[in-house]
């Protein structure tokens, strides 16, 4: 009796090891989250790549892909961490911008309307304020360099609550939980974040440009480089940056 | 006195009893429960301290109703004059000899009373000390002594020399017996120790099945006793003439078996009625 | 940068759960130790669930229940002006939620394996529940409760998943060392991060090395 459990056990554990199919495996940062499901289904209309999609912050990303995380591309939403890859040796190309962020100032609570002054911040009625970690996202970091530019850091400071990712920033902001913060707009415009509160623009030139670059790993040679490449450069064909447009980023 | 008409069924290992005794007990009389194991006896004495709760029937003690389930009425045990003594001492190792016999009395009360049961028990030398260091004489002293502190009316006793050796429980005995003058107690004994109960009380029950087969005074009680198991024992040798030695207790007897085969380690009984001796098999 | 701030949360937040589970979690083992019946069931399954979901569950649980967008959430800022996610006192009740099997458990375990006779003893020399629990019960299950509160102690110190789910990262108020550790990790801040760590190492280690000392000499009351 004993052994046949065993024997079963051991048997459905032997069949997890998923089969090598085509797939490639894609980190992305948090604010492409919803951008990348178009991009993968556009992509797969002429290419049946299957495309599994990892998301996290820049930083918490580049980290997993120095430790040795078996990510084939690295879409980043910024320049920095992937020019910080390629330097240690662990892309196959130097990364290229494919579109730049846009910051947005949203809010989820009824009767708050943001303003792109951000004079609001001070208000009572705020009491706190979500962005992500400046320290591993980049829109984190460019949302205190705008509060700083505008001489409003120090005040606001003690009313900051910091999201792991553009993901938990947003998180907080959805629920409530935080009563205004600063996200990327492609979330906010997104399918699944439609009609959820009110946001607005920010000065693009008041905040450092958000250049988000891609990493084609050196991963992707153990793997299925072909696709890789195919899928690399698809993120820069016409098709791929109608998509960014229309997920509010700037594309040149 | 003590009036109680109780019912309760009762549920062990063994199956279910139905317990339906009634009795009437005088003020002042050391009166002892007797019989086999499972007999609902511990139950009985937990009943009448209020630790366990009678299906039907009442307790009434000096005209005040402890317990009448037809009028819901239960007092709890807290509020009854009573002093137990737990067949496992139930002594509060957190505390100290004299801590434990004062534990029942409120600040206000005085205190003279602890150094009365103390000598009483001949624990004076060991007031200070620890309970868990005492030997089973000395801890069911203090088991005494603490049921007692309180002054109750009536002391409720279940079993309490049962673990210990027959030298102490003679001793023991004997201080039970100076602490039910002194105070004026009306005492319970749960027992299945003919000697004690020969010694001490006044009256038996006897408790069979759930329910009183039996009420006298002890002498008269032991010599009425019809059924045949008086004396058991274990046949420990046999000898070559048809006698065989029987061990009873801690005593050892020699039986003519006239003839009759035994052998060693079989369980027998003895019946001794007006001189004469018979011994069969169990 | 090492501040020491996050270590000095952690431990209030450690402190405060454990006084406060200790007032909570005795009438509750109590209370469990008794007679069993079917509310008692269920709400001990209720009490061990923390142990059993993962930290995440419940962080998530309680931003929800605590969204001023909710209902709750709405009342308790209507009436009190707390919002509790993104506060120290949130979590601090998540805290407690979190660790209360680690104070109960011991405690129910402790009083249940006291034998019935030493309260009834009690109850028949006069004292009531609460005097008996108190001067009776308690004194004897000390190694249980001093179990317990270790237990809680070192549970609460280890939290991350909660802290990380309703927390809001916010430096003096919600910090707490191990969000700082993954922090500085985050950051590629290695060093600090590993001061940090040992810190509360050695932490627990000294906590443990007391519990196990003090253990030894109280012992264990045999009952037979």
């Amino acid at each position: 009796m004993m052994k046949t459990i065993f024997a079963i056990l051991l048997l459905g554990l032997l069949s997890c090891q998923s089969p090598k199919k085509q797939q490639l495996t894609v980190a992305v940062a948090a604010n492409m989250q919803y951008t990348i499901k178009e991009l993968i289904a556009e992509f797969n209309k002429t290419d049946n790549t299957e495309i599994e999609v990892i998301t996290g912050a820049s930083g918490n990303l580049t980290q997993q892909i120095m430790g040795g995380a078996p990510f084939d591309i690295f879409v980043s939403a910024d320049k920095q961490y992937p020019q910080e890859l390629a330097d240690k040796g662990f892309t196959l190309e130097a990364p290229k911008v494919y579109a730049q962020g846009q910051l947005v100032l949203w809010s989820a609570r009824p009767g708050i309307e943001p303003q792109s002054d951000l004079q609001l911040l001070l208000n009572d009625s705020i009491k706190r304020i979500a962005i992500a970690n400046p320290e591993t996202a980049p829109y984190g970091h460019a949302a205190v360099s705008l509060l700083e530019k505008y001489g409003l850091y120090d005040k606001v400071q003690s009313k900051l609550v910091k999201g792991e990712s553009i993901t938990q920033a947003s998180q907080f902001i959805a629920t409530q939980n935080a009563d205004i913060g600063f996200t990327a707009k492609a979330i906010v415009v997104s399918r699944e974040m439609e009609g959820k509160g009110k946001w607005v623009d920010l000065n693009g030139n008041d905040y450092p440009a958000i250049e988000q670059s891609v990493a084609l790993l050196k991963h992707a040679q153990q793997g299925n480089e072909t696709a890789a490449r195919k899928f690399y450069g698809f993120l820069y064909s016409p098709e791929a940056k109608a998509i960014y447009q229309k997920f509010g980023y700037l594309v040149k | 006195m003590i009036d109680f008409s109780l019912q309760k069924t009762l549920s062990s290992a063994e199956g279910r009893l139905e317990l339906d005794v009634k009795a009437r007990l005088e003020k002042g009389q050391f009166i002892s429960l007797y019989g086999v194991s499972g007999s609902g006896k511990t139950s009985l004495l937990r009943m009448l301290a209020g630790l366990m709760k009678p299906d039907k029937g009442a307790v009434i003690v000096n005209g005040t109703v402890w317990f009448d389930a037809a009028k819901k009425i239960d007092i709890d045990p807290q509020h009854r004059q009573i002093g137990f003594v737990f067949q496992d001492y139930a002594l509060f190792p957190n505390m100290s000899v004299r801590e434990n016999i004062a534990f029942g009395l409120n600040r206000n009360d005085p205190r003279h009373i602890v150094d009365e049961l103390l000598e009483l028990t001949g624990l004076t030398n060991l007031a200070g000390g620890k309970v868990q260091s005492l030997s089973g004489g000395q801890q069911q002293r203090v088991a005494l002594a603490r049921a007692i502190a309180r002054r109750p009316s009536i002391l409720l006793l279940d079993e309490p020399l049962s673990a210990v050796d027959n030298a102490m429980r003679v001793q023991l005995q004997g201080t039970l017996a100076e602490i039910h003058r002194r105070f004026a107690l009306t005492t319970i004994l749960v027992s299945h120790n003919e000697d004690e109960i020969i010694r001490l009380s006044d009256t038996v029950f006897q408790l069979e099945q759930g329910r009183f087969q039996q009420q006298a005074a002890p002498t008269e009680f032991f010599l009425n006793r019809q059924d045949a198991a008086v004396l058991t024992g274990n046949v420990v040798s046999v000898e070559a003439n048809g006698s065989v030695v029987i061990l009873l207790d801690n005593r050892m007897l020699r039986v003519d078996t006239a003839g009759e085969p035994f052998n060693i380690d079989d369980r027998v009984v003895l019946n001794c009625n007006n001189g004469v001796t018979t011994i069969r098999k169990l | 940068m090492i501040e020491l701030a996050p270590l000095w949360l952690t431990l209030k937040l450690a402190l405060s759960t454990t006084l406060i589970l200790f007032v909570v979690a005795i009438p509750l083992a109590t209370w469990f130790s008794g007679k069993k019946t079917a509310l008692k069931v269920i709400i001990e399954s209720i009490v061990t669930l923390p142990l059993v979901l993962p930290p995440t569950v419940i962080g998530f649980y309680l931003l929800v229940a605590f969204s001023p967008g909710n209902a709750f959430g709405k009342w308790l800022e209507h009436w009190t002006d707390i919002r509790l996610v993104f506060s120290f006192g949130g979590l601090l009740i998540a805290s407690v939620v979190y660790s209360l099997p680690f104070m109960v458990h011991p405690v129910r375990s402790g009083l249940s394996s006291l034998p019935p006779s030493l309260k009834e003893a009690a109850y028949s020399l006069g004292k009531t529940k609460w005097q008996t629990l108190l001067k009776v019960l308690l004194p004897n299950i000390k190694p249980s409760l001093l179990t317990g509160l270790v237990l809680t102690f070192a549970h609460t110190v280890g939290e991350f998943g909660v802290v990380l789910m309703i927390g809001g990262n916010m430096p003096g108020k919600t910090r707490t060392a191990s969000i700082a550790i993954y922090d500085e990790v985050q950051a590629f801040h290695y060093r600090e991060a590993n001061v940090y760590a040992v810190i509360l190492l050695v932490l627990s280690f000294i906590i443990l090395l007391i519990m196990y000392s003090f253990n030894g000499k109280m012992k264990q009351v045999k009952f037979y």
